[in-house]
């Protein structure tokens, strides 16, 4: 419990970080911004490069069209890999991978739970595929400790009692959106521009060469130009969509991988099934909750996805072959996010390299594309290697050995002290209370009901937001921030939205619960009739 | 084990439990009834939709198909039973009033309005006309209720904010059940001097007796009052199931509270008796005739797993309409999913079909093919099932 609370007060004093953020949104009144460098996406790899090209002394703006994490960044396991799942298929990937885990376990404490993780074989599971697992382990550099059954269980008692054996490895639990903001927190304390809510509407181009970005902004309606010398493309699975306004194109596969939620943290490890890479194999811890995934579907339009409840049974089904309790705990969700693959001739989007790749347009846009939330690092590394080339600037990396700035201030503070001080409660599942919202809402500038929630945790608990969001328009409105019929509207939208996630996990205790909230909204406040 | 005998078990402690308990009361049989707590009732806005979905219930109600539980009961039989339902409640000293050939409106937190067929006086004045003046009086950080949504859908409408000194709708109703707190509440009142016909709170009102509260207040400042149910928890639903339960009480029905059913005995065709979990021994309580009347899935009368559904107490046969990827619409506002019709289906005498019981009736949002969240029909439909229900009963008994 006291984890959880103190992680919690962890986000609550981020707002720090985007009251700095809040400063610029005044210092560009519509015309026209100049920089060196322009960076499109805001999740790791994005906030990643900020930060990189922010020691190495280059100025940039970044802009991302929702809130940071907005895309797959957001929407995986938040597996920190020790490359054990890719020793077998990906021996590349996976020492890339055991190589990033040991620096940002260094860099990145506050980000990352040194949960340790743990490769199970089940009854019928290869033998021969762990003999290769531990060898290939072995030359990838991964540590790695045969565990019998039993003391397996030791460490995880809600195991499977049937499991043959398991595999310690150093797998971790990562925060990525906290990992993004940080990345962001250097970067706009070195002199950088940080935009979210900002959406790439075009390219600016001059003798075919990329010169900046026309942006629109979301909240305003306004539209800003970023003037630069160097366009970086990191927009993920819309990456082939901003290369193409540049004039070139960044083939990639994309692949829809799902996962749900579990309202309880049914193990302290992350949790692996020992056999070649497949749908739902693996769990992770992260604060309160478990997260088990994936699933692995090819798709065309990232902005066109859903869960499918036959995906749920899936990953649920193949969870509860490791945690038994998967199956009759209650699952508060369901998400999906979209993996930006490197183009590949199979169809099977599993066994496609998840090694990333850097395209240099020879327009004044590279592209950086694959890769995955482990490796951001590495990945933010290579591009900004091969941009200061281009500025002919020498300055080397040095993202590997400074912590992330920002993190001291994340210190928590004990649950008692938490409870004492919190009064008028909004959320009650992860208690947040009035003056949070109100600080959200008034000292950082925040529009949007999801930003609120992602920085104070309001809405994320089991009832998904069905009380608090309707609270916390009711406060924002108050404010003026918005009026009334604006936040009812927005109320609607994220209703629409949250039933989304849920929908595809609606049974036991969550089906009761969204039949409560259904009765409020649809009953008490006559929502449907109007709508 | 002690063993208690009784003509009539009912099962489950909602409106429509209540109601089917009180029927079999009046006809003078020995009635129990056995709830695991208090019912979903107390999160209800406490008002009586008996088919908000039309402005006509009656008229709505007749085009339905002829397996809503519904029209098991037919028209009289749902007038018959409302009309009881006012009776009990002038009993209980919380006078309920409407028409049941008529809906109103009633007033709702975001300032829109809803369709409800029977209300509690402390919001008989709610039904105004477009455009009428009205005044709004909120609470000093009244967590549900935000007083702007309503001003700025109602043209002629102003707002002022009193400090209770609790920012819970529970804690500011138990103020109002203090008089020197309603007497400090009026002297502020009388101050603002309100120039509007109207006046609207959150429904507040003391948690006993709203109807003298609310008459207190308007003899003082010379206005029509009415409340405006919040969100859950909800006072004027608790006062609905606390009202009931006192008229239960007085009758003589046996009260089983914060019980869980256990273990149900069967013989051939007839069940026997009920095992209720209690501190200390078990409890066998025996009846003639069994009622069910456990509520749909919120209250935990049905269960959805990941590919059925269950009945909770007997295991009887549920009406599931396909499978899981079909309970639920894409739409959250478009109401009318599935799994609303999802239940138990019975016979016009209200017992289970295909259940091989031949004496437990079932009633209330357990039935099949209710659809209450889409016919917004929830009491209603619990009074009129449930009052229907008891009466195959007492055929059963005599």
């Amino acid at each position: 419990m006291d984890r959880q609370y103190n992680d919690l007060t962890v986000r609550v004093s981020l707002y720090m970080v985007v009251t700095f953020f809040h400063g610029i949104f005044h210092e560009e009144s519509g015309y026209m911004i100049k920089t060196d460098v322009v960076i499109i996406g805001g999740g790791a790899t994005g906030c990643g490069i900020a930060r990189d090209l922010a020691l190495r002394g280059v100025h940039h703006y970044l802009v991302e069209k929702g809130d940071f994490a907005n895309g797959a960044t957001g929407a995986c396991h938040g597996l920190l890999h020790s490359g054990a799942r890719y020793a077998v298929t990906d021996p590349e990937a996976a020492r890339e991978c055991i190589s990033e885990n040991a620096i940002l376990r260094r860099i990145a404490r506050k980000c990352v739970e040194t949960t340790g993780g743990l490769f199970v074989r089940l009854p019928g599971d290869s033998k021969r595929y762990r003999d290769t697992f531990l060898n290939n382990c072995e030359e990838a550099g991964i540590s790695t400790e045969v565990l019998s059954a039993s003391r397996a269980i030791d460490l995880v008692p809600e195991l499977n009692p049937s499991i043959e054996e398991a595999v310690v490895v150093p797998d971790c639990s990562i925060d990525p959106f906290r990992l993004c903001m940080l990345n962001a927190f250097t970067s706009r304390h070195k002199g950088g521009g940080i935009l979210i809510h900002h959406k790439v509407i075009d390219i600016v181009k001059e003798r075919g060469r990329c010169t900046g970005v026309k942006v629109l902004d979301r909240f305003t309606s306004q539209i800003k130009e970023i003037r630069a010398k160097i366009v970086i493309n990191a927009a993920g699975a819309w990456g082939d969509t901003l290369a193409r306004m540049g004039g070139s194109d960044a083939p990639m596969t994309l692949s829809k991988g799902s996962l749900i939620i579990s309202n309880h943290r049914l193990t302290n490890m992350v949790i692996n099934r020992l056999r070649a890479p497949s749908d739902g194999d693996i769990i992770v811890p992260n604060e309160a909750v478990c997260l088990a995934g994936t699933t692995s579907i090819p798709v065309d339009d990232p902005d066109a996805i859903e869960v499918d409840p036959r995906e749920v049974d899936l990953v649920a089904t193949q969870a509860e072959q490791m945690l038994p309790r998967f199956g009759t705990t209650r699952l508060i969700r369901a998400y999906t996010g979209v993996r930006p693959l490197l183009k590949a001739e199979t169809s099977d989007s599993r066994s496609i390299s998840r090694g990333f790749r850097i395209i240099d347009h020879k327009n004044g846009m590279f592209s950086i594309l694959g890769g995955k939330l482990s490796t951001y690092r590495l990945m933010a590394e290579k591009t900004v290697d091969a941009v200061v080339k281009e500025f002919g600037i020498k300055a080397h990396c040095k993202t590997a050995d400074i912590p992330l700035d920002g993190q001291d201030e994340l210190s928590g503070y004990p649950l008692s002290k938490r409870l004492k001080s919190i009064d008028n409660i909004v959320c009650e599942c992860e208690l947040v209370d009035r003056a949070q919202v109100e600080n959200a809402i008034n000292s950082l500038g925040i529009q949007y009901i999801g930003d609120i929630q992602h920085r104070t945790r309001l809405g994320m608990g089991p009832c998904q937001g069905g009380f608090c969001t309707y609270r916390a328009l009711g406060i924002m409105q108050e404010t003026g921030r918005l009026t009334p019929d604006e936040s009812i509207e927005i109320l609607k939208q994220f209703l629409q939205r949250r039933f989304r996630g849920i929908r595809p996990a609606l049974w036991g205790d969550q089906l009761r619960e969204e039949q409560l909230v259904e009765s409020i909204y649809l009953g008490i406040l006559n929502m449907g009739q109007q709508a | 084990m002690s063993a208690y005998e009784y003509d009539a078990v009912v099962i489950g402690g909602g409106v429509s439990g209540i109601m089917a308990s009180l029927t079999l009361a009046s006809g003078g049989f020995k009635t129990a009834l056995i709830s695991r707590g208090d019912p979903v009732c107390c999160l209800s806005t406490g008002c009586i939709d008996v088919f908000s979905h039309s402005d006509e219930p009656l008229g709505g109600i007749r085009a339905l198909l002829p397996d809503h539980p519904y029209s098991l009961v037919g028209e009289k039989g749902i007038v018959d039973a409302l009309c009881f339902f006012l009776e009990i409640m002038d009993e209980a000293g919380l006078p309920y009033e409407g028409d049941p050939g008529r809906n109103r409106k009633i007033l709702t937190p975001i300032g829109s309005t809803k369709n409800t067929c029977l209300v509690p006086q402390t919001m008989a004045h709610a039904d105004m006309s477009p455009g009428e003046y009205l005044h709004v009086i909120s609470f000093q950080g009244i967590k549900d209720f935000f007083p702007s949504y309503i001003t700025s859908r109602h043209r002629n409408s102003t707002y002022s904010v009193y400090d209770a000194g609790v920012p819970t709708t529970l804690g500011i109703a138990a103020r109002f059940d203090d008089a020197s707190f309603l007497d400090a509440f009026i002297t502020w009142l009388r101050g603002l001097e309100i120039p509007h016909d109207r006046v609207a709170l959150p429904a507040v009102l003391g948690t006993i007796d709203p109807a003298s509260v609310m008459e207190k207040i308007s003899q003082a400042i010379g206005r029509k009052i009415f409340e405006i149910p919040t969100l859950p928890p909800s006072i004027p639903g608790l006062r609905l199931f606390r009202a009931m339960k006192r008229v239960m009480q007085k009758r003589g029905i046996h009260l089983y509270w914060g019980k869980d059913v256990t273990s149900v005995e069967r013989q051939g065709r007839t069940v026997e008796a009920v095992t209720l979990a209690t501190t200390g021994r078990a409890k066998r309580v025996q009846g003639r005739v069994f009622v069910l009347a456990t509520g749909s899935f919120v209250s935990g009368g049905l269960f959805a797993g990941r590919e059925s559904v269950r009945e909770s107490v007997f295991d009887l046969p549920v009406t599931v309409p396909g499978e899981r990827k079909d309970w639920f619409n894409t739409d959250f506002f478009s109401g009318g999913h599935g799994i609303e019709r999802a239940g138990v289906r019975v016979d016009r005498a209200f017992r289970p079909v295909e259940s091989m019981i031949d004496n437990l009736f079932a009633c209330g949002s357990i039935l099949a093919e209710c659809e209450i969240m889409s016919l917004q029909c929830g009491h209603g439909l619990a009074i009129a099932t449930g009052v229907a229900a008891a009466k195959s009963c007492a055929q059963e008994l005599s």
